[in-house]
């Protein structure tokens, strides 16, 4: 895989959520193409992390570059500019449940994109049939299966041209017969060369796929390096301790 | 006696239900304006600042604890009179009502938005929603189903609250069978015609509202 240049570049990330410091300085940068698997105990920050990094959580400090433009979450229409360009997957979907999934699709297209409605309708449906979902389109949330629904959410993150996206443990929600269909649709993204930076536990998944694999832990990153070093033979003692943890979990000796 | 009352009931009736149309107008016209209020105090008190937080809070101390009587008589005699508004009774329990009623309609509503996952709000953003779209698309359509239930609540409240309106001197139900029965003797019967008739507008309306509903009910969703 060809890396091509920065895309995204956060710098010293520090977050406090009643008065207990969440993120204490987290730096990382992803490139064009690159999979960066972030993984950690739970508390560690990931999530927040994730989250401020499009500032859905609102960082006390910090500084997030796309495409080395520098992004000030102040000016309110160059952070909903930036934020199309950055898709992002939820743990537990948040579909929008009053709407189809093919409307789920097109609303960003049609009310943030500004799109004619046909335009947007094919476009919406070109991304369904891309996730396997062209015969659901009309279904609401509530008839979809965990898989399906986590597959129409990335259809509507894609269907707004992200430059990169940030996924949040995105199969964990998931009954274990259905990661299959979601990891498959993202296995997909990476080989069309979709920049990621995902947050996940599915260990064998994240060696097959990653590019880096990122540990956090209390609000920092803790060690950072590619999956067959870290997964085996990681320099941090703490790293190693709870990467067996999850490789014992996954039944995969290391 | 019995005949003499149903004689009366009969010889009433059309002078009544032409009181009841007063009724379903104050009721209408009052819910109209308590939505057309209530849903940006709603939104206000949702997703406002601590200031405008704090005067929707007020507005709706003040309605929600004043009895509608005084209410009424404040509007009527009191604000309207003196500010050279030359407002006719009817239309002074429309506009107090509806005032009463934002205040309720706008804690229905409210509930209704806080009852939403955090995430539906979280993913608007992340596809660049401003929060403005992220309200009126997202937000608003779930909530406002959700509060249907709430507002059959408000409408029969409402309903029968439009009867105090009997105070202002509104010739509405109330006030025609108190009419008719001072003119007829026939008490007993007059008012229970009354009641009847609220009881069934309010049936009609909570069964209206109940089918409208079903109707725009999400398949899985509402139930």
């Amino acid at each position: 895989m060809t890396m091509g240049q920065t895309i995204l570049r956060v710098e010293n990330i520090h977050k406090e959520l009643g008065g207990k410091a969440i993120l204490n300085g987290v730096s990382l940068s992803v490139r064009k193409g690159e999979i960066k698997v972030l993984i950690g105990p739970s508390g560690a920050g990931k999530s927040t992390f994730l989250q401020s990094i499009n500032f859905l959580v609102m960082p006390d400090q910090g500084r997030v570059w796309l495409e080395e433009k520098p992004i000030n979450p102040t000016d309110k229409k160059a952070l909903y500019e930036y934020r199309q360009q950055v898709g992002m997957i939820f743990q537990d979907f948040n579909l929008f449940d009053h709407l189809t999934a093919l409307a789920n699709v097109e609303i960003g297209l049609i009310r943030v994109k500004g799109m004619k409605k046909n335009v947007a309708r094919g476009r919406a449906m070109d991304e369904l049939e891309r996730v396997g979902l062209k015969n659901q389109v009309l279904q609401y949330p509530a008839q979809l299966s965990g898989g399906q629904k986590q597959r129409v959410s990335i259809a509507r993150a894609l269907a707004m041209d992200p430059k990169v996206m940030l996924l949040d443990e995105p199969t964990s929600a998931l009954d274990p017969e259905l990661i299959g269909e979601v990891h498959s649709v993202i296995r997909d993204l990476a080989i069309r060369g979709m920049t990621m930076l995902m947050v996940t536990h599915q260990i064998r998944f994240a060696r097959s796929l990653a590019s880096e694999i990122v540990f956090m832990e209390n609000g920092r990153i803790l060690e950072k390096g590619p999956p067959e070093k870290m997964l085996s033979d990681a320099e941090c003692s703490r790293t190693r301790e709870f990467c067996s943890k999850i490789n014992e979990m996954s039944g995969h000796l290391c | 006696m019995i005949p003499q009352g149903l004689t009366a009931i009969k010889e009433g009736l059309p002078y009544l239900l032409e009181g009841a149309l007063v009724n379903i107008a104050v009721v209408l016209g009052a819910m109209a304006l308590g939505f057309a209020l209530g849903l940006p105090l709603a939104v206000g008190h949702v997703y406002g600042n601590r200031k405008t937080r704090g005067l929707i809070g007020i507005y709706i101390l003040f309605f929600r604890g004043i009895p509608l009587l005084v209410l009424l008589f404040l509007f009527y005699f009191g604000l309207f009179s003196l500010s050279g508004i030359n407002a006719s009774a009817f239309t002074v329990a429309i506009v107090v009502l509806g005032l009463i009623s934002a205040a309720y309609q706008s804690q229905i509503l409210r509930g209704a938005i806080l009852s939403l996952p955090e995430g539906q709000m979280k993913a608007a953003l992340s596809i660049g929603m401003s929060k403005k779209k992220a309200i009126f698309f997202v937000i608003l359509p779930q909530a406002l189903r959700l509060s249907i239930p709430g507002w059959s609540n408000e409408y029969s409240i409402l309903l029968k609250d439009s009867a105090v309106a009997y105070a202002l001197g509104v010739a509405e139900l109330m006030a025609r069978a108190h009419h008719v029965a001072s003119r007829t003797y026939q008490h007993l019967y007059l008012y229970l015609t009354a009641g009847f008739i609220f009881l069934l507008l309010t049936y009609l309306g909570t069964k209206g509202l109940n089918v409208l509903y079903k109707k725009v009910g999400i398949p899985g969703y509402l139930r």
